[in-house]
């Protein structure tokens, strides 16, 4: 090629540049962060949930876990339990409930996109390896906080109230919304993984109702057989309840001690619980790759 | 040069030569092929079986309908037992067993047939309606196969969650008979239930279909008299919880192991189930069609 040509092939070149950045504008580009990645994300699965009925869906699901506890168990159970009403010691697990039930719907639509190749879609694209997760996890949060806000107007009908002060009662909106947070990561871990939605309904549905049964959320500790007691005193579903009835206060008379003694292990459990997930997640994703 | 083998095809004979299938001068469109006409009743049966094949040979692949329907309700059983057996034994003098047993059967028809809903929302999705719709395969066959799996699988897990709770305690002591009829009653209802989903499925969102279908059967176990005896709902809720129909099947139920009234429930749930399908029919008619027409 001679230097005549080269430098028509050049000045072209240049030409077809400056029609391009004329034509669009740096300064109209849309901005590509990630935090505006994350928003766009998140607001994707938001949307729909707005428009499908989802939304209602989730405040019947929390409003039946409320009556299917307390209107059955009121009677039978409701004598065992002493220096409270039912209802005040029931909500902690009602609460739980509804946010692990919101916590199914996040592994069910992270399995939705696996299979239909959106997350891989999403790693051919210029954005963070995290976004997609941290746009998900958005989502499950605007779930759970739906889940709870329900579950607590539900607690206040069968007489569920805060005795502590505005702090704990922060305090126990906050972990309850860490517990779904924990897990949605779970879910949405089992959902990227087995890449199956049939599959994550009952692979989360399972342990659920297995934990939230054999918890003191139900029933005091002393009411299940001697051999099983150590199991339910200690698993992760009691911690977080022991923690839950400290921060709401038993009645007005006891408003509830919170000490690093019943808020601790919950803590830990959701601490570990989020490492371990997320750790899980990495590798997960590296694998994949 | 290796010999080219003759093929020997009976059909080549003019002895066995099929008749030409356009001949039929008096009939027009498909009834002119009326031995190719997969809508016959006489391929209705094959169909349905070759499809129903299909489908449990999915489900026997696939871990989420086996924990769904085996796992969960054995569980949950041996959970129920442990938290509410001392307490329900307590109050009515009988083990909690005669009701909770019947009642995880129940659950296991309704928790399977929502994985029956999402894999049916899948194959919608994926195209796999649509295929078989263009394909020579009866109309009925592609609906009818999956109740027909259900039956199938709710059959199974009845068996299994019977066997478990023998294992607890639980005892037939009616006879052989009854045995049977109790093994059959969560196999009716259930495939009334799966009816109500796989409809739901064929109209709704895929998350809104699973929060619902769960929400239905979550209410109907924790509101029924196989979850805690009618006397200890309140009194105002003992008219919905006596006569909704899982209540009904785990009462016949009940009565056909330890003894007690069997008809009215028994004939109560069928209304119930008869009820329900009649509901669906039509828009799982409708929706089948319209799900395997799309794509």
């Amino acid at each position: 090629m001679t230097s005549a040509t080269a430098g028509l092939a050049e000045g072209a070149a240049d030409s077809t540049s400056n029609a391009m950045s004329h034509a669009i504008p740096t300064s109209d580009r849309p901005p590509t962060s990630t935090a505006t990645q994350w928003w766009v994300l998140t607001i994707r699965v938001i949307t729909p949930t707005l428009r499908n009925g989802e939304v209602l869906t989730q405040i019947a699901t929390s409003i039946m876990f409320t009556v299917g506890y307390y209107i059955p168990l009121k009677n039978i159970m409701g004598a065992f339990v002493v220096g409270m009403s039912y209802g005040q010691y029931l909500m902690p697990l009602i609460a739980l409930q509804a946010v692990a039930f919101a916590a199914v719907s996040a592994a069910f639509r992270s399995a939705t996109d696996s299979v239909e190749g959106i997350n891989k879609r999403f790693k051919a694209m210029a954005i963070g390896s995290l976004t997609p997760l941290a746009s998900r996890m958005s989502a499950s949060t605007y779930r759970c906080v739906i889940a709870l806000a329900t579950a607590l107007v539900c607690g206040y009908v069968i007489g569920f109230r805060f005795y502590g002060g505005w702090l704990h009662t922060v305090g126990f909106c906050a972990l309850m919304l860490l517990v779904g947070v924990a897990l949605s990561l779970l879910g949405d871990l089992i959902g990227v993984s087995n890449e199956n939605p049939e599959a994550t309904v009952p692979v989360m549905l399972v342990p659920q109702l297995f934990f939230g049964l054999l918890s003191v959320g139900m029933q005091p500790v002393e009411r299940f057989p001697e051999w099983i007691q150590p199991f339910v005193r200690n698993q992760p579903v009691s911690q977080f309840v022991y923690a839950l009835r400290a921060l709401a206060g038993d009645s007005a008379d006891v408003p509830g001690t919170v000490t690093w003694a019943n808020v601790g292990p919950a803590l830990a459990w959701i601490v570990g619980l989020i490492a371990v997930t997320l750790v899980l997640h990495a590798r997960a994703s590296t694998r994949r790759n | 040069m290796a010999a080219v083998t003759p093929i020997h095809d009976a059909r080549l004979h003019a002895d066995v030569i099929p008749p030409d299938p356009w001949s039929d001068a008096g009939q027009s469109g498909r009834h002119r092929l009326r031995r190719h006409w997969e809508n016959s009743p006489r391929r209705f049966f094959a169909h349905t079986w070759v499809m129903t094949a299909r489908v449990l040979r999915r489900w026997i692949r696939d871990t989420a309908t086996l924990v769904e329907s085996l796992v969960m309700p054995v569980v949950l059983l041996v959970t129920l037992d442990i938290v509410l057996g001392d307490n329900i034994k307590a109050v009515t003098g009988d083990s909690a067993l005669y009701g909770s047993v019947p009642l995880m059967a129940m659950v296991g028809a309704m928790t399977g047939a929502m994985v029956t809903g999402i894999s049916l929302m899948r194959e919608r999705t994926d195209g796999v309606l649509a295929r078989f719709w263009v394909l020579p395969v009866h109309r009925a066959a592609g609906l009818l196969s999956r109740i027909a799996a259900d039956a199938v699988r709710i059959t199974l897990t009845t068996l299994v969650v019977m066997g478990v709770g023998m294992g607890l305690g639980f005892r037939f002591q009616q006879g052989v008979g009854p045995a049977v009829l109790w093994v059959l009653i969560p196999t009716i209802l259930g495939l009334a239930f799966t009816g109500a989903v796989i409809a739901l499925s064929l109209y709704a969102a895929s998350t809104v279909m699973v929060e619902l279908s769960e929400g239905i059967w979550a209410v109907l176990m924790f509101f029924s008299t196989g979850f805690v005896p009618l006397a200890q709902y309140p009194e105002w809720i003992r008219p919905v919880v006596e006569h909704q129909p899982v209540s009904c099947a785990i009462e016949a139920m009940r009565g056909l192991s330890i003894g007690g009234p069997v008809m009215r429930p028994f004939l109560e749930m069928l209304g119930w189930s008869a009820g329900i399908l009649l509901l669906c029919a039509l828009p799982l008619a409708i929706g089948f069609r319209r799900a395997s027409k799309r794509g």
